[in-house]
């Protein structure tokens, strides 16, 4: 079974509710897809032993060859390459590596060589949780490109508990779409209740089921809990809105160990779920 | 006329509420949500919409009865976005990026690229300024393409109108998006909060400003919540040569006052509200210097 963490809106606590339900299930493996931000080891500290590079094949155009180019430039549908007369310009960070340019250039005049976008990381947290996260490097806007490589990680055998990114477009999709079940963490304010709404719709589009968590409890108004009401969506777990759970967050402690009793409300939600999917 | 982009890698580490501030406190100027699918400053601004345009984005390739399963796209498809070629093609729309390899080695002119409508974008009055904002369809690609949209719609309605200042409320992480956000801006000013996650993801961000050379200022955000984190985070600043231009107090009030609609600064009494109008003047010493 696959469980994925999401919210539309940053900040909501998805790493907190993910690595909870990680440390309530005891046995797991615990997937951080949001590799432009990967915060989950910081609370589940695990100890990583094998680390792997990420890479894409990158073009690089033997212009000594006195070759015609032009092909390339006509055929790159990211606007990669520019052909001015006999210059040839290549905009490295537009490029997807798609390999068309030597498919349609002079042949043997353009090369590939491998560039690095990121690594993924495998570890154990000796709680019985497998570790994998996937992280781009600064400057690469490769982010799916690594949670392609998540993916083939994937241990099937297992009950998989997924960290996705925030936000509800293509990187959010990729955490998300093999999901047997998706837990949406959001607030109660307006901001947290749009962005919710738009989370919602992609899972209905990629028929997902999900219910929600609510995370600062009593900070805005009810609008949240009105809707799921309404709809019939499961609200697990609401968790107080407490400087204490932030300043304990802000040291990298979990929720479960800030307060016991969430363990077993935790263990509850997995349940509920397992229930749900079967 | 000058850009700041407003990010923070982290999520809800407070963008929104300090661009949708210093709109109110600004003169002369747009604004620009380039949070595309996760927008929020139109919640607090409530704008009248004059202007929409649909976004068409990048293309996909789309598979027709004419294909005899010949299994070359597949071999070539650099995304694996194409399976079963040899029996019953199918193509994950998902994966798929758009690149035309597959169309054009086709043998049989059965696959074809399409374009699709994957947004919307809006340009719209409020009560402070103009304000460009964008809705991404759920779950669509291209986020950064229909930044570079919304940014260019912005900039040129600040040159026809001879505004001064471009506000940008940018969009968590470092990707795409972001990466669109900064592009040919003079400032970017980084919200950070001092927890563990914050500091990871703020050194990853300033990395990627420093990509573009762009002036960048810093300010934590409930710096008083962790002291020694905070106190990191300064040493960091002060070793890389980065200006820390404010910090915000943690004041319980932000939360309520965001979940009514209403703007900090319009509560005197807030110690929140006088470290925000702080930073603002900060960063106007430096754009008017």
């Amino acid at each position: 079974m696959i469980i994925s963490v999401a919210s539309g809106k940053g900040g909501t606590g998805k790493t907190t509710v993910a690595t909870s339900l990680a440390l309530a299930a005891g046995y797991c493996q615990f997937i951080d897809y949001d590799v432009e931000a990967p915060n989950a080891d910081i609370f589940l500290k695990p100890e990583i032993k094998n680390v792997k590079k990420v890479t894409i094949k990158q073009p690089y155009f033997l212009t000594d060859t006195g070759k015609d180019f032009s092909k390339c430039a006509e055929f790159c549908k990211y606007n990669a390459l520019a052909v001015i007369g006999t210059e040839v310009v290549f905009y490295p960070e537009l490029c997807h590596g798609c390999g068309g340019c030597i498919l349609v250039g002079p042949e043997g005049a353009v090369r590939e060589k491998d560039v690095v976008v990121g690594d993924v990381s495998k570890g154990h947290t000796g709680k019985g949780i497998d570790f994998i996260k996937g992280n781009l490097i600064p400057g690469s806007m490769r982010t799916t490109t690594i949670q392609g490589a998540l993916e083939r990680m994937h241990d099937t055998e297992s009950l998989i508990i997924i960290d996705a990114p925030p936000g509800n477009s293509c990187s959010m999709v990729m955490s998300v779409k093999n999901s047997d079940y998706c837990i949406l963490v959001t607030e109660p304010t307006p901001y947290g209740f749009n962005d919710l709404l738009i989370s919602m719709e992609v899972l209905d589009s990629l028929k997902i089921l999900y219910g929600v968590v609510i995370n600062r409890d009593g900070i805005g108004d009810s609008s949240v809990e009105d809707y799921c009401r309404n709809k019939n969506i499961k609200i697990f777990i609401k968790i107080p809105n407490d400087i204490g759970i932030a300043r304990f967050y802000s040291k990298g402690g979990t929720l479960l160990d800030y307060d016991m009793s969430y363990k077993i409300k935790f263990q509850n939600m997995l349940k509920d779920i397992e229930k749900i999917v079967s | 006329m000058k850009q700041i982009t407003i990010i923070s890698g982290k999520g809800g580490t407070g963008k929104t509420t300090i661009a949708s501030n210093f709109i109110k406190l600004a003169h002369d100027h747009i604004a620009v949500d380039t949070d595309v699918d996760a927008a929020n400053l139109h919640i607090l601004l409530e704008p009248s919409v004059i202007k929409k345009e649909d976004f068409i984005g990048g293309a996909v390739a789309v598979v027709n009865e004419d294909c005899i399963n010949c299994g070359k796209c597949e071999e070539l498809c650099r995304f694996d976005a194409i399976s079963d070629s040899t029996t019953d093609i199918k193509i994950d729309h998902l994966k798929c990026e758009g690149c035309g390899v597959c169309e054009y080695v086709c043998p049989v002119g059965a696959i074809e690229l399409k374009k699709e409508k994957q947004g919307e974008f809006y340009v719209s009055n409020t009560a402070y300024c103009k304000l460009v904002h964008a809705r991404l369809d759920a779950g669509a690609e291209n986020s950064g393409l229909l930044v570079t949209r919304v940014r260019n719609a912005a900039e040129d309605i600040a040159y026809a109108e001879n505004k001064k200042l471009v506000i940008i409320d940018g969009a968590p992480g470092i990707g795409c998006p972001v990466i669109a956000s900064l592009n040919g801006v003079d400032y970017a000013l980084i919200v950070t909060e001092p927890t563990l996650s914050g500091i990871c993801d703020f050194k990853k961000i300033y990395e990627v400003a420093g990509f573009f050379n762009i002036r960048t200022f810093v300010c934590i955000n409930k710096f008083d919540i962790n002291p020694e984190n905070t106190e990191e985070i300064l040493k960091f600043c002060a070793s890389n040569g980065i200006d820390v231009t404010g910090k915000i107090s943690y004041d319980e009030n932000i939360p309520r006052v965001l979940a009514q609609k209403k703007f900090i600064i319009d509560y005197p009494d807030s110690p929140a509200a006088k470290d925000i109008r702080n930073l603002y003047e900060e960063f106007e010493k430096t754009l008017y210097s």
